[in-house]
């Protein structure tokens, strides 16, 4: 058995080590391990929900636990581990992937990463410091003021996500400057990677969005702590001020949620497809266009609070002008795959189980966007699995793939792929067991966010479905950690470029040197290794 | 008019039917590349390199455009449609959310958690909300509509058919949030004119469950029109015995279920902002029979 590499664990002497580095590998496997591990948190809340929600009036959990649990899972799996994962793998790739042998401002890149764990550690105390926070993930006020809060979880919640939010910033910062200005020669902006396409963009949606939250976030505090009346109308206040705060960071977080994993994806199909992305400047483009309407989308959240009809056409319009942009990458994908010679390795799969469940919870969406039709389903199951197919099917399934890609280049070895092929399946299975179901739930009368519901609704043998498919989701989620725990151990060795891939991080070694090349390469195409391997055909641009 | 409900379904049905095609068609694009280009079937080597056709990408972009603008013509028209416009109300509710229940008033008669409409008969809800964010949602009669504090929203209601439609708060406002049960009785026009004034009427006098009711902690948060009950903070309860669930929809009202029901409200909603009254047997045998007997 060989070593295992530096990367993945240092000598014994040496473990201190992570606690003081500034390796962007490092700092990126630190955030995926945290991501990882708030996954496995926020998984484990949802098997809760799931197991009250099997049955009608179950007694299994209480209604404050139960709503402690939910607003848990979903400030858990939104902010604690979909965001650190994806910023770590931009951590780890996007200077090996313009050439660059570290990102612009490493300690404050290790000042970020400590920053975003502090946040979910302080929301995590509060479990022991009398109580989590029981309001929703997005905390609506009134019901988060102190007359209606008095606990201490909101307080936690403000102040985890407060402290979180500042290391995410800081990081998009960070990585917004080192993809303007670290790009190694030849590497002009229209030939970046698109995953590093995606992260510039993610990067400057972060710098416009979070800091609304913040404010929104510092008001509530004043409010609670101070005896303010942002939102409290009895003092003059509104109640929909916050929503209007909260939800003009809230829609463009999805995007910061999916455009990463979008941008993964756009690496895997050409690579497993052996051709070059089809519309390269329509993706990238595309995505510069969801990001700018991202921003003016978000009172869609809001279609039931009476703004009134002509605030929800143009929210309604804007919100369907965004499909498009985003449909256009669907379409984009399956052409890189046309004509291709496609190997289906699991990676693959998990970029197309992307595809294919995005498609469904991008339909879904456009429904939200006609306002009748929300205000039919919109606070229902039907947006719980609307958002789970975006989340789950789109982003989940998208760092699946991204990891079974890249763990090679991390480790040096290479994941099980028989294995990876039942943590696809399950995984697919499993997520359309418990999500497929809801959208019938919602449309049918079903809220979200209860913690039981009476008999003579009809509405269990459908939970009963969702919650069997929970289960069959926790068992993928099982086989893929121990797919990763057997490769770290004993994978077979990948070599530097086991997936005769395009770009430059697997031109150096797996896992790579500490400085990342021995020389700064040059570049003049969007494929630099293909270039290298096939000087006689070149790529034009 | 139409019912709201009917011009919403009409709509997502369109809708379904072309999210429908295009999944079909995503869905069978992806799955015929990857029968058809997978490597299986190929000989090795590079496949030929084609990264951009302009014109089959403007085309991809503007199809969508073309058939959004068409979903957003027939939003707008829906959106009109279910707003009642050009048709005046011919009855105002005005209803209330409460931490967790609904108050229902009629021009000075109170109500709680039983919405009772005429059929045929476009009416007017005006949302509030007496603490926090509450919503309003009957999905067989139509949209959801929130109910905030501060604020009066309204919402068209229009019943075609007698009969009793459930619905459930839809924002989630606390606690209690599954059990805020909302039933809506539509009835005959005759017959809700004797709904009406029946509830209009002054509770009877007299009852040994009366004088336990009024010499307790019940009337700090309860009314009962007729006595010196004129607690605000819960339902009025001048015909609660007319109501077919307590508690907001957690127990079937009789006798039986209120007595249990007062002797321990949060055994059936924990958290209820009801206290338990400290009553003897005798007394809760009384003041259950007293509050069914209130129809």
């Amino acid at each position: 058995m060989t070593a295992i590499p530096l990367w993945v664990r240092r000598p014994a002497g040496e473990r201190v080590g992570w606690l003081r580095t500034v390796d962007h590998k490092e700092i990126g496997v630190l955030y995926i391990g945290m991501g990882v591990a708030f996954f496995a948190l926020g998984g484990l809340e949802a098997l809760l929900l799931r197991a009250q929600l099997a049955r009608p009036e179950e007694r299994f959990l209480d209604p404050e636990t139960f709503n402690q649990a939910f607003t848990v899972h979903g400030v858990t799996m939104i902010l604690l581990a979909v965001v650190p994962l994806l910023v770590g793998f931009a951590n780890y790739l996007v200077p090996l992937m313009i050439g660059a042998r570290d990102v612009a401002f490493p300690r404050l890149n290790a000042l970020s990463f400590w920053l975003s764990l502090a946040g979910g550690i302080v929301l995590y105390f509060s479990f022991l410091a009398g109580g989590a926070p029981d309001t929703g993930w997005f905390s609506y006020a009134p019901l988060a003021e102190r007359a209606f809060a008095p606990g201490t979880g909101v307080d936690y919640y403000i102040v985890g996500l407060a402290v979180n939010g500042a290391g995410t910033i800081i990081g998009a910062i960070n990585l917004a400057v080192t993809i303007l200005l670290m790009r190694c020669p030849g590497m002009a902006i229209s030939r970046v990677p698109l995953f590093v396409w995606m992260t510039l963009i993610t990067s400057i949606l972060i710098l416009g969005a979070y800091p609304a939250l913040t404010a929104a976030l510092v008001m509530l505090l004043v409010d609670r702590g101070l005896g303010g009346h942002f939102f409290d109308p009895a003092g003059g206040g509104q109640a929909v001020l916050w929503q209007h705060l909260f939800w003009f960071f809230g829609h463009p977080e999805v995007y910061i949620m999916i455009l990463p994993a979008m941008g993964m994806i756009s690496e895997v199909i050409p690579v497993f497809s052996r051709k070059p992305i089809f519309g390269y400047a329509f993706v990238a483009g595309s995505s510069v266009a969801i990001a700018f309407l991202s921003f003016g989308v978000w009172a869609h959240h809001m279609f039931a609070v009476g703004l009134g009809d002509t605030e929800n056409a143009i929210f309604s319009a804007t919100s369907m002008l965004i499909a498009i942009p985003t449909g256009v990458k669907i379409f984009n994908w399956i052409a890189t795959m046309i004509g291709g010679r496609l190997r289906m390795t699991t990676a693959m799969l998990f970029a197309v189980g992307f595809i294919a469940m995005f498609v469904i919870g991008g339909l879904s969406g456009v429904s939200l966007a006609v306002v009748p039709i929300d205000l039919a389903v919109t606070d229902s199951y039907y947006v719980v699995a609307h958002l789970h197919y975006v989340l789950f099917g789109g982003t989940m399934l998208g760092i699946f793939a991204g990891a079974y890609y890249w763990f090679p280049k991390m480790t040096g070895r290479l994941l099980g792929e028989v294995l990876g092929r039942w943590h696809f399946w399950t995984a697919f299975v499993g997520l359309n067991l418990t999500f497929l179901p809801q959208h019938w739930l919602g449309a049918v009368g079903m809220p979200r966010r209860v913690f039981t519901y009476a008999a003579d609704t009809g509405w269990g043998p459908l939970n009963l479905i969702s919650t069997i498919g929970a289960a069959i989701l926790a068992i993928a989620i099982a086989i893929f950690l121990v797919n990763v725990v057997r490769s770290l151990r004993s994978g077979e060795i990948a070599g530097d470029d086991p997936w005769d891939a395009f770009t430059l991080e697997w031109s150096t070694t797996s896992p790579p040197l500490p400085e990342n090349f021995a020389t700064i390469p040059a570049v003049t195409g969007r494929r630099p290794l293909w270039d290298r391997k096939h000087p006689e055909l070149r790529d034009a641009r | 008019m139409r019912p709201p409900a009917d011009a919403i379904a009409t709509l997502s049905l369109i809708v379904g039917a072309i999210a429908l095609l295009i999944f079909i068609g995503v869905e069978g694009a992806l799955v015929y590349a990857i029968w058809r280009y997978r490597a299986a079937r190929h000989v090795a080597g590079e496949p030929a390199t084609f990264e951009r056709n302009r014109r089959l990408e403007i085309a991809w972009t503007a199809a969508p455009a073309v058939i959004l603008a068409v979903v957003f013509v027939l939003t707008l028209g829906t959106m009109a449609e279910i707003n009642g416009a050009g048709v005046a109300p011919a009855m105002r509710i005005a209803a209330t959310g409460h931490q967790w229940w609904w108050e229902f008033s009629y021009a000075g008669v109170a109500t709680a958690n039983e919405l009772h409409i005429p059929v045929d008969t476009p009416v007017d809800l005006e949302l509030t909300s007496a603490d926090v964010i509450h919503s309003f949602w009957v999905p067989e009669l139509g949209p959801k509509m929130d109910m905030l504090p501060g604020v009066t929203n309204r919402l068209r209601l229009f019943a075609r058919r007698a009969g009793s439609y459930d619905g459930q708060c839809a924002e989630f406002c606390g606690i209690e949030h599954a059990w805020m049960r909302i039933r809506v009785v539509a009835q005959s026009r005759a017959e809700f004119d004797t709904w009406l004034s029946a509830q209009a009427a002054p509770a009877p006098h007299g009852s040994e469950g009366e004088r336990v009711f009024l010499a307790n902690i019940c009337v700090n948060c309860h009314a009962v029109r007729g006595t010196s009950a004129a607690g605000t903070a819960g339902p009025d309860l001048t015909h609660v015995g007319a109501r077919t669930m307590i508690g907001a929809g957690v127990l079937p009202n009789d006798v039986a279920r209120m007595r249990a029901w007062l002797a321990d409200p949060e055994r059936y909603k924990p958290g209820t902002l009801m206290p338990s009254v400290p009553l003897s047997d005798a007394d809760l045998d009384a003041v259950a029979a007293y509050l069914v007997s209130l129809r």
